[in-house]
């Protein structure tokens, strides 16, 4: 909070909706925490889905949360993803007549209805945050959101074509990248062997895990001590064990699973690059709608590899901060991911802009161009 | 452009390419158009390639070197992603002086290094000599589409695209192995890497193999294998559709790249159907579809694909093979593969693709789809099987066991007892396959083979299908792609379209999708009587063009028993008189005698055993010099 920041009851009060919350890991979750934390003008309110160790963080987070459980004991869940959305929509509508806010933020579009009949009920004003993966798989709901809500941040002009892409048309809408965390320690460690990082959930397919894994042996042909890292767990991972054996590179991969934010500063600092080829998974499915990890690269002073399709484009500046390449071919991806582990000046000097790239993205500016919006949002008419 | 090479073959140990020549002039009916030989000018070695001649005759000759003429490629098959790797390999400053696929090969070779096999997606088999390493790199395909013999001697190696090429040059090579004579009855192939010759061996699918001028040394590496452990996934079902439908068209679209007309042999069921809808949205032409029928039995499908044919207004062709049709084929067919192969379903596959050559030079086929997305019936059967038995105490077990065998005493318990009693899985398995041909051993077995030791069958076969890890259904698939997929069903396709000089491109096996396919909990395969995928991919078309909106399992069947009793017995009875498996003491000629009176009485069926001695006799009289029964 800043000094001059009104008293706790003079500021207008901020209703945060989401499913996606930390301590649960991911993009969204992070991002979702990073504005919570960041709403100084507001007398902020996040109503989140329980989760393993919530309580903890939440104790240590400084921020009021309320945790809508709808699970198991210990916050697991075992409700259908439709009854645990069903139930924080009802505990968000709860929340908004008992905390009354002047704005509801809903974070994910499976808690607009409840952001909505704020806005109905109570007069609030509403924003509705949009990645993309959501707007694909729910495009109906989607649609909505866009419709009711009285402002949509999209975080990529990809996103904000997706949101179109459902036919709807948002009363305002604003481009807002979402942020990364600049690290108080970036400097560079040297890793025993050239290293590939991949930092991505291995829950969706998208993400281009097995494209790595067929580019891999081309990778070894030209750098033979090279070493894929992956930074994540998920139910795609005993699939790419066996795809790492199929390809005949288990040597050469290691799983990490999830790791502390502590854990993968330190293989940020050691990678040589930071890849994750994202490609479109077709049909209704939307893929990568920015690309956190992309940004996390430059913030640690690596070049990043991404597909050149989706919001990765936009994450990445192709030739300054990193290399797109074409997501679906593995000759492309190796290509890419050889010439950065060999080239050490063009590595650097993607590097280089990519931190500088970071600073410009880095948290507090992000959080406060969406606080900017959103005051900006509860003034107009 | 496609380089369209049908044939190479090579030697180490070759100085004046006489023994190369001479393999060359055996594969003439892969390639018949064009013959080309390189001697390395250090001595030695020799590669060559037989070609059959669409375009391009002179860029395309073989073998075809680099720039400076350092590495040189002899090639059977195609790249499918050839226009792709050569615009990457531009970037990385290679210079290219033909439109083939093959000289891809060599730059990717200069790039890459042996790791140019994971760059390839395609059906290949070839040979690169790198003259400055005095190095032969042989490499095959991911499942086994394009075959490749070898046979070393003394440090030296010889390859071929076929058995019977190796064998010319070498006659000292047509020793018959009695382990693979019993090993082809019981499969009814010649499960790989071993083959029905002693000293000739197959380098397996997905392998490499090189050999070293200097230590003589031949190294062998897997680069590629099918997924092989149990997964459980929850993935959408859309989501996994999505997904399969993109790779199953880049692989359509990718296999539709030709000079030269395309068509799709339609057999009526759901593989092929999706292939024909796939392939005539990607063509501005009239898409040619072919089909095949008989003018005996009861198992023509030609309706079904004609129904289909009809809906997506396809040029169709329905060919009929009649018996008088079969009395001249099989004897010439089954005589002329390399190897021997006692798949009835050769014969359509031939009179199909003979057919097919005038009108189209590439058909497009859906070999491979029940390997990689659980077609069979068997997998679900035996995985319940599995469930039921391994939850039961011992002693329910061994009265299950003492049932079973009671059961083979009352109609069909004796095939219901193999498939679902409590012998061992992968013995279930093979008996289910095989219709237990195995315990018909001692009954029709020859003295020239009363040496072979069963347990040394079913160990290779145990080694084939790797440890049991998680779910029975994934370890059966894993084996049908490993074992039946490449000896049995491609060497089929390969065979049977080469010796008409057509080439076959199978949908289905594109990497990625087969990758994908290995990747999903088997239990979503096996849901709604299997291949839930495929029917999944093709639902959106399948609708208008089928009743109830559901495909019942089919393929080209064949009317084997009936031709054993009609056209075929005449040919049956030249064997047990004169062939050579009954005149050398491999098989009883009075026991298979009794068998086939008791077949054509109609009152027993035995095509399951004696359509392997009939093929196998046919194929062995012609490789031993008998050909003339």
């Amino acid at each position: 909070m800043t000094c001059n920041s009104p008293g706790p009851s003079r500021r207008p009060r901020l209703l945060i909706l989401t499913p996606d919350f930390p301590p649960a890991p991911g993009g969204i979750q992070q991002v979702v925490h990073r504005l919570a934390a960041g709403m100084d003008a507001f007398r902020t309110l996040v109503v989140a889905l329980d989760d393993r160790d919530a309580a903890a963080f939440d104790d240590s987070s400084g921020l009021a949360v309320r945790r809508v459980r709808a699970g198991g004991r210990r916050g697991r869940p075992i409700a259908p993803r439709a009854a645990r959305m069903a139930a924080l929509n009802a505990a968000g509508a709860g929340e908004a007549l008992r905390f009354r806010p002047q704005l509801t933020l809903s974070a994910h579009v499976v808690t607009s209805p409840a952001a909505t009949l704020s806005r109905r009920l109570l007069g609030a004003r509403t924003c509705q945050y949009f990645y993309a993966e959501e707007i694909g798989a729910r495009g109906r709901l989607a649609a909505f959101a866009a419709r009711e809500a009285d402002l949509s941040i999209a975080i990529s002009a990809y996103t904000a074509e997706l949101i179109a892409g459902t036919g709807a048309t948002p009363r305002r809408l604003q481009l807002i990248p979402p942020g990364v965390d600049i690290p108080v320690d970036a400097t560079p460690r040297r890793a025993d062997r050239p290293t590939i990082l991949t930092i991505a959930r291995l829950e969706e397919r998208y993400k281009g895990h097995d494209v790595m894994l067929q580019a891999l042996p081309l990778v070894l042909a030209k750098v033979p001590d090279a070493h894929w890292l992956v930074i994540g767990e998920g139910s795609l991972r005993p699939g790419l064990e066996e795809l790492a054996r199929a390809h005949g590179v288990s040597h050469a991969v290691s799983f990490l699973g999830a790791v502390s934010d502590g854990q993968r500063d330190e293989w940020l600092r050691r990678a040589d690059l930071v890849a994750m080829p994202s490609r479109l998974p077709g049909g209704h499915l939307a893929g990568e709608g920015f690309g956190i990890a992309y940004l996390e690269a430059g913030a640690f002073g690596k070049p990043a590899l991404g597909g050149s399709v989706g919001g990765a484009r936009e994450a990445i500046v192709d030739g300054e901060t990193g290399l797109l390449v074409d997501p679906s071919d593995p000759v492309e991806v190796a290509e890419a991911t050889t010439r950065l582990l060999l080239d050490h000046e063009l590595a650097s000097k993607l590097g280089r802009a990519g931190a500088a790239r970071a600073r410009d993205l880095a948290w507090p500016a992000i959080a406060l161009r969406v606080q900017a919006a959103l005051l900006e949002l509860l003034d107009s008419p | 452009m496609f380089a369209r090479v049908c044939g190479i073959a090579g030697s180490t140990d070759d100085a004046d390419g006489r023994a190369v020549r001479t393999m060359c002039a055996v594969l003439r009916h892969r390639g018949p158009d064009d013959e080309g030989i390189h001697t390395d000018p250090r001595g030695g070695v020799t590669i060559g390639a037989r070609r059959l001649s669409i375009v391009d005759l002179a860029g395309g000759h073989q073998p075809l070197c680099n720039e400076d003429g350092s590495v040189w490629v002899a090639f059977n098959g195609e790249i499918y992603n050839h226009r792709k790797l050569r615009e990457d390999l531009r970037r990385s400053g290679h210079r290219f002086s033909t439109g083939t696929d093959t000289e891809v090969l060599v730059h990717l070779y200069e790039e890459y290094g042996d790791a140019l096999v994971h760059a390839l997606e395609g059906m290949f088999a070839f040979a690169i000599w790198d003259q400055e390493r005095q190095r032969l790199l042989l490499a095959r395909d991911r499942f086994g589409e394009k075959p490749l013999f070898l046979h070393e001697h003394d440090g030296e190696l010889a390859f071929a695209s076929e058995l019977t090429a190796l064998a010319e040059a070498r006659p000292a090579l047509r020793e018959l192995d009695a382990a693979a004579i019993d090993a082809f009855f019981v499969f009814a192939y010649v499960p790989g890497p071993g083959t029905i010759a002693r000293r000739v061996r197959q380098l397996p699918p997905g392998h490499l193999l090189s050999w070293q001028r200097g230590t003589g040394r031949c190294k062998a590496r897997r680069w590629w294998s099918p997924a092989q452990r149990g997964l459980e996934r929850h993935e959408s079902l859309e989501a996994l559709t999505v997904q399969a439908k993109e790779l199953f068209g880049e692989s359509v679209r990718t296999r539709m790249v030709a000079d030269v007309p395309v068509g799709v042999f339609l057999s009526g069921g759901v593989d092929s159907t999706l292939v024909a809808v796939t392939a005539a949205r990607e063509t501005s032409q009239r898409l040619q579809t072919f089909t095949v029928g008989y003018d005996i039995g009861s198992v023509s499908e030609t309706m079904q694909a004609r129904t289909v044919a009809e809906r997506l207004d396809c040029d169709h062709h329905e060919v009929t093979l009649t018996q008088a049709d079969v009395e001249q084929r099989a004897p010439a067919v089954l005589a002329a593969l390399d190897q021997p192969l006692a798949d009835p379903a050769v014969l359509p596959l031939h009179a199909l693709s003979e057919f097919a050559r005038p009108r189209v030079t590439v058909a497009l086929g859906g070999e491979g789809s029940d390997e990689l997305f659980g077609g069979y019936p068997r997998y679900r059967w035996l995985e319940r099987s599995m469930r039921v038995t391994s939850g039961m105490p011992t002693s329910a077990n061994r009265l299950l066991g003492l049932l079973m065998r009671q059961s083979e005493r009352v109609p069909h318990g004796r095939r219901f007892a193999m498939r679902l009693g409590s012998s061992p899985l992968l013995e279930r398995n093979l008996d289910w396959v095989t219709s237990g041909r195995r315990h018909r051993r001692g009954d029709l077995y020859g003295p020239r083979l009363a040496g072979v030791r069963e347990e040394g069958l079913l160990a290779d076969l145990a080694a084939k299908a790797g440890e049991l890890n998680g779910s029975t259904s994934r370890w059966l698939m894993h084996l049908d792609q490993v074992h039946y997929l490449p000896d049995d069903v491609l060497m089929k396709t390969d065979r049977a379209s080469m010796l008409c000089s057509l080439e076959i491109r199978t949908a289905f096996l594109h990497g990625g999708l087969a990758e994908l396919a290995g990747s999903i909990d088997t239990s979503l395969h096996l849901a709604g009587g299997g291949k839930r995928l495929v029917h999944e991919m093709l639902r959106p078309d399948i609708v208008a063009t089928h009743r109830g909106g559901r495909y019942r399992k089919t393929a080209f069947r064949v009317p084997a028993a009936e031709w054993l009793r009609g056209p075929l017995a005449p040919v049956l009875g030249r064997q047990l008189d004169r062939g050579v498996l009954f005149q050398e003491g491999y098989f009883d000629g009075r026991a298979v005698s009794a068998l086939a009176t008791e077949h054509a009485s109609a009152r027993h069926d035995h095509s399951d055993q004696l359509w392997p001695l009939l093929a196998l006799g046919l194929w062995a009289d012609r490789f031993c010099g008998l050909d003339d029964l």
